[in-house]
C-alpha cells in the first residue's frame, strides 16, 4: 500500500511531464491543425540546451528559461519558414516535420555526442518529504506543482481570455474568424511558440527523471501522440486526462508487471481508437 | 498525369528499355553495384506499394513498415523457427500473415478515417498508423524466443526455389527483378481497373463516391490490405537480401523511408517511388562511404527539401521531360 | 398511389437546437416537388436525412414503402435515390470522362473488379459518351474538371447525379451561383427529364421553382409551414412574409 502511494506520486510526476510535453503538440494540432512531428526532437534539443546551461552556469531556473527561449526561437523559425506555407496540408506537414526531427536529432548528436547525459536533481529540491513512514522525493512533488500551475494557466487562457475565445472560434471556423477582423495569425503563431516553449520547460524538468539521450525524441513523440489521441484534441483538460491515464498506467505497469508494461499504453490507445475515436474529452469527430 | 491516355510509346517503350537494361546490367557492373540495384528494386516496390493507398486512394499511411516488417519477419520466422525452406511457400505464407495483420489493424485505423456526417480527421489516422508500426516493433522486441528480441533474426539463408539450382546473390538479383516485374504488372492492372478508378474517386471526393453508390469504407479497407501485401512482398525479399532482421524494420525509421520514396517520387505517378528509390539508395550508399555519421541529417534534409522545393516529386519531372522529348521528336 | 418517398415525423436535434421538427411529407412518383425556405430553415438538413448522411433524432424515412431510416448513403443510391450537391462536388483532378465513368459504375457490380481496365471497357465507354453527350459535355471529355468553368461544373454535377439512373433525384440548389442564362438551361434540363424520374429539389431561384415544380413545400424553422401548387404558393401571404421578405432583405446568415 505504501509502495503504491510512492508509485502513485512517481506516476503523477511522470504524467505532468507528459502533459507539458504533449500540451504543445496538442495545442498546435488541435487548435491550429498543424501537425508538428518534430516536437519530440525539439524537446530533446531544449533539454540539451538546458543541461548545457546547468553545466556551465549551474543555474536551474535560468536553464528552464533559456531552454524555453531557445525552443521559442526555433519554433518561430519553423513556423515562418516551413509550416506556414503548408496550411491545411497535413500529410505534407507530417513529412516535413519528420524529416526535421531526423535533422534535429543528428545535430544534437553532433554537438553533444552520443552518450546519455546524467542530469542531477537540483540541490534545492534534493531530499524527500516524509509523511509518517512514507517518503516522497521533493523534486517529484515540485514537478507536480509546476504541472498544475501550467495546467491552470492554460485552462484559464482557454476559457477565460480573449485569446481563448479567438482560438476556439478559429477551431470552429477559421475563415469566419479571420474575416471578423481578429488577428488570428498572430494569436496562432503565439500559441505555436508557446507550445514549443513548454516542451523546453518539460525537458529541463524531466531530465533527472527521464534521462537524456539524443534519440529519445522518437519515443517522446509517440508518447505525445498517444496522450493526445487518448485524451482528445482541442481541449487542455483532454491532454491532461490523457497524460494522467498514460503516465499512471505506464508507471504502475513498470512497477508491477515490467514485462508487459510497454504495451499498456498501446492497448489503451487502440481501445480508445475503437470505442471513442474522438478521445476521452475531445470534440466529436463523427 | 494519370488521366492522359498512355500510348505504347510513352509508357511501354521506356519500361521495356529499362527492363532490358536492368537485366543485362549485372554483366557489366561489379557485384556490389548489382547488390545496390537489388536494394533499389526492393525499396522501389516498398514505395510503390505505399503509393497504392497514398497516391491513388489518398490515404496517408505513416506506418507502412508494419507490413514490410511483418512480411520480412514472417519469412524469417518461417525459415529459421518453423523450417520452411521453399521460397515460394515461404512467400505465400508470409503474405497471408501480412494480410491478416493488415486486416486486423485496418479495423481501428478506418474507424477513425471515415467520411461520415462529420468531418474526416486524417490526423488521427496518421497518428494511428505511426503507432501501429511502433506497436509491432515492440512486439518483435518482446517476443524474444520467436523474433530474437532486440537483436532480431540473423542467418537467413539464400532462398531455395525448388528448381534444383544453388542460389547466389548474383542470381538473387534476377529473382528480385522477376518478383518486381510481376508485382508491377499486378499493381498496374489494379490501379487502372474499375476498382483502381474508384480509389482515385475516393482520393478526390469520398462523399460524392458514397452518394454514387460506393461503399467507400470497403474500398479503403481492402486497398489498405492490398498495399500491405505488396509491402509484404518487399519485406520478404528484403529478409533474404540482407539475411538479418531487426525490430527497426517494423518501426517508424523504416516507414519513413517508404513515404520519403512516395513524396520524393511523387504521389501522382505510378513509377515515381521506383525512381526515388534509385536516388535514395544511391545517396544512402554515398553517405555510408563519406559521411556515415551525418546520414540521419542527410536523410532528414531529403524530406525537407522535397517538401519545400519539389512538392510534385521526381516522377512528375521525369514524365514531363519525357513527354516533351517525344513530342519534340514527333513534331 | 403510394408515395415514392415519405417521411414520418422526422426530427433532427443538434445539441439543444431543433433543426427539423416533425417533418412529414410524401412525394408521388413522377412528381416535381420543390423545397423552399429561408437560409437555416433546415432544407439541407432534411436532404441529408433523406440521403442518409444524417440519422434523424426521431421519425422514419420510407422509400417505396421500405423503411430506409438507417440505410447507408450508398445503399440508398442502389435503391434508386440520387442526389446533387449545392457546393459542387466532383472529382477535380480527373477528366470529365473519368468523372462520368466513376459515376456510371457506382451502381454496377463491376465497380469492384480489380483487374479489368476501366478504360478498355467498351460498354462503360459507350455509356459515358451517352451521358456526356446528353449534357453537352462530350467535347470536353479530356479536360480536367478543376479547370472547367463553373457553369460547366454545375452541369457535370447534375450529369453525375443522373448516372445511376435514379428513380428519385434530389437536387440541392441546382442553379446555385449560375447566371440567368445558365439557370434557364438547368430549368430546361430538369423539365426534359422523363416522367420516370421523380424530382425533389431545394431551390432559391423562383424562376426555377415556378418553372418546374408541380408542388412546393415551404420550410421555416425546421417545420413545414405550408405546401401547395405554384399558384397557391405565389398567392400565399405567409410565403410572402417569411420567404420573399427575407430574400429581399439581403443575404441571410451563412449556411452550415
Amino acid at each position: 500500500m505504501n509502495q503504491a502511494l510512492v508509485t502513485g506520486l512517481n506516476g503523477l510526476s511522470y504524467a505532468f511531464i507528459l502533459f507539458l510535453l504533449a500540451a504543445g503538440f496538442s495545442l498546435t494540432f488541435g487548435v491550429m491543425g498543424v501537425l508538428n512531428l518534430s516536437h519530440g526532437a525539439l524537446f530533446v534539443f531544449g533539454t540539451y540546451v538546458g543541461l548545457q546551461v546547468i553545466d556551465s552556469l549551474s543555474y536551474f531556473w535560468l536553464a528552464i528559461i533559456l531552454s524555453a527561449a531557445a525552443l521559442a526561437v526555433v519554433g518561430f523559425l519553423l513556423y515562418y519558414v516551413c509550416l506556414k506555407r503548408l496550411y491545411n496540408r497535413v500529410p505534407e506537414q507530417a513529412v516535413l516535420t519528420i524529416g526535421l526531427s531526423y535533422v534535429i536529432a543528428n545535430v544534437v548528436l553532433w554537438i553533444w555526442g552520443p552518450r546519455a547525459q546524467i542530469a542531477q536533481t537540483p540541490e534545492i529540491f534534493a531530499g524527500a518529504l516524509k509523511i509518517g513512514a512514507l517518503s516522497f522525493p521533493i523534486y517529484r512533488v515540485f514537478i507536480c506543482g509546476v504541472g498544475l500551475l501550467v495546467l491552470g494557466l492554460l485552462w484559464w487562457i482557454q476559457d477565460r481570455t480573449r485569446w481563448g475565445a479567438i482560438i476556439r472560434a478559429g477551431m470552429d471556423n477559421k475563415e469566419m474568424t479571420v474575416s471578423l477582423g481578429v488577428n488570428y495569425g498572430l494569436v496562432s503563431t503565439l500559441v505555436f511558440i508557446l507550445g514549443i516553449a513548454l516542451a523546453g520547460v518539460a525537458g529541463v524538468l524531466g531530465a533527472p527523471i527521464l534521462g537524456v539521450y539524443p534519440s529519445m525524441g522518437d519515443n517522446l513523440i509517440l508518447l505525445s501522440l498517444i496522450v493526445v489521441v487518448v485524451g482528445g484534441t482541442g481541449y487542455i483538460q483532454g491532454t491532461m486526462l490523457g497524460a494522467l491515464v498514460i503516465g499512471l498506467v505506464d508507471t504502475f505497469g513498470k512497477a508491477y508487471i515490467p514485462d508487459a508494461a510497454m504495451f499498456f499504453a498501446y492497448i489503451i490507445f487502440l481501445a480508445i481508437l475503437l470505442v471513442r475515436p474522438s478521445g476521452l474529452v475531445g470534440r466529436k469527430v463523427f | 498525369m494519370r488521366r492522359e491516355r498512355r500510348s505504347l510509346v510513352e509508357v511501354g517503350l521506356p519500361v521495356l528499355v529499362i527492363a532490358v537494361l536492368v537485366l543485362v546490367l549485372p554483366l557489366f557492373i561489379p557485384a556490389f553495384v548489382s547488390s545496390l540495384v537489388t536494394k533499389m528494386m526492393i525499396y522501389g516496390l516498398f514505395g510503390m506499394s505505399l503509393n497504392i493507398i497514398w497516391g491513388y486512394a489518398g490515404i496517408p499511411s505513416f506506418g507502412h513498415a508494419a507490413f514490410f516488417g511483418a512480411g520480412a519477419y514472417a519469412a524469417g520466422i518461417l525459415i529459421l523457427r518453423v523450417g520452411v525452406s521453399n521460397f515460394w511457400l515461404n512467400m505465400l505464407l508470409a503474405l497471408v500473415a501480412t494480410a491478416i495483420i493488415a486486416a486486423i489493424l485496418g479495423v481501428p485505423a478506418f474507424r477513425v478515417f471515415g467520411v461520415g456526417a462529420g468531418a474526416a480527421n486524417p490526423i488521427y489516422f496518421l497518428l494511428a498508423t505511426i503507432a501501429f508500426g511502433e506497436l509491432l516493433s515492440r512486439l518483435a522486441i518482446a517476443l524474444r524466443p520467436v523474433t530474437g528480441g532486440s537483436t532480431g533474426l540473423s542467418g537467413i539463408p539464400e532462398p531455395d526455389l525448388g528448381l534444383g539450382f544453388e542460389m547466389t546473390s548474383g542470381r538473387y538479383y534476377y529473382l528480385v527483378f522477376v518478383m518486381l516485374a510481376v508485382c508491377i504488372y499486378i499493381m498496374y492492372r489494379i490501379v487502372n481497373s474499375h476498382y483502381g478508378y474508384a480509389l482515385r474517386g475516393i482520393h478526390d471526393n469520398e462523399r460524392r463516391m458514397q452518394a454514387l453508390g460506393y461503399n467507400t469504407w470497403l474500398y479503403k479497407y481492402t486497398s489498405w490490405i492490398v498495399a500491405a501485401v505488396f509491402g509484404g512482398v518487399a519485406g520478404v525479399l528484403f529478409a533474404y537480401y540482407g539475411g538479418t532482421l531487426v525490430p527497426n524494420n517494423l518501426a517508424m525509421v523504416t516507414s519513413d523511408i517508404a513515404f520519403l520514396l512516395v513524396i520524393m517520387g511523387s504521389t501522382t505517378t505510378f513509377f515515381g517511388p521506383l525512381v526515388a528509390s534509385v536516388v535514395y539508395v544511391g545517396v544512402e550508399y554515398l553517405a555510408s562511404l563519406y559521411l556515415p555519421d551525418r546520414w540521419p541529417l542527410i536523410f532528414g534534409f531529403m524530406f525537407v527539401l522535397t517538401i519545400m522545393f519539389m512538392p510534385d516529386g521526381l516522377g512528375v519531372w521525369i514524365l514531363r521531360g519525357w513527354r516533351r522529348l517525344i513530342r519534340g521528336a514527333a513534331a | 398511389m403510394a408515395p415514392l418517398l415519405e417521411t414520418r415525423d422526422v426530427s433532427v436535434h443538434f445539441g439543444g437546437l431543433a433543426a427539423l421538427s416533425d417533418v412529414s411529407f410524401g412525394i408521388e412518383p413522377g412528381e416535381r416537388l420543390a423545397l423552399i425556405g429561408p437560409n437555416g430553415a433546415g432544407k439541407t438538413t432534411l436532404f441529408n436525412v433523406l440521403t442518409g448522411q444524417l440519422r434523424p433524432s426521431a421519425g422514419e424515412v420510407f422509400f417505396r414503402d421500405r423503411d430506409i431510416t438507417h440505410a447507408s448513403v450508398f445503399a440508398r443510391t442502389h435503391m434508386g435515390l440520387a442526389r446533387s450537391f449545392q457546393i459542387t462536388s466532383l472529382f477535380p483532378q480527373q477528366t470529365v470522362k473519368v468523372n462520368a465513368l466513376i459515376a456510371l459504375q457506382g451502381t454496377k457490380r463491376r465497380r469492384y473488379h480489380p483487374f479489368r481496365y476501366l478504360m478498355k471497357d467498351k460498354e462503360m465507354q459507350a455509356a459515358a459518351q451517352e451521358l456526356l453527350e446528353a449534357h453537352g459535355l462530350w467535347d470536353l471529355r479530356e479536360a480536367t474538371v478543376s479547370a472547367l468553368a463553373y457553369g460547366l461544373q454545375r452541369k457535370l454535377e447534375i450529369a453525375l447525379s443522373l448516372a445511376s439512373d435514379p428513380e428519385l433525384l434530389l437536387l440541392d440548389e441546382p442553379s446555385c451561383g449560375l447566371t440567368t442564362t445558365e439557370s434557364a438551361e438547368i430549368t430546361t434540363l430538369i423539365k426534359r427529364l422523363g416522367s420516370k424520374i421523380t424530382v425533389l429539389m431545394i431551390a432559391h431561384d423562383m424562376d426555377l421553382v415556378f418553372g418546374v415544380a408541380d408542388r412546393v413545400i415551404l420550410l421555416h424553422y425546421g417545420k413545414i409551414m405550408c405546401e401547395g401548387t405554384c399558384e397557391e404558393i405565389r398567392a400565399n401571404q405567409l410565403v410572402r412574409d417569411i420567404y420573399m421578405g427575407s430574400r429581399h432583405a439581403g443575404p441571410g446568415l451563412g449556411k452550415r
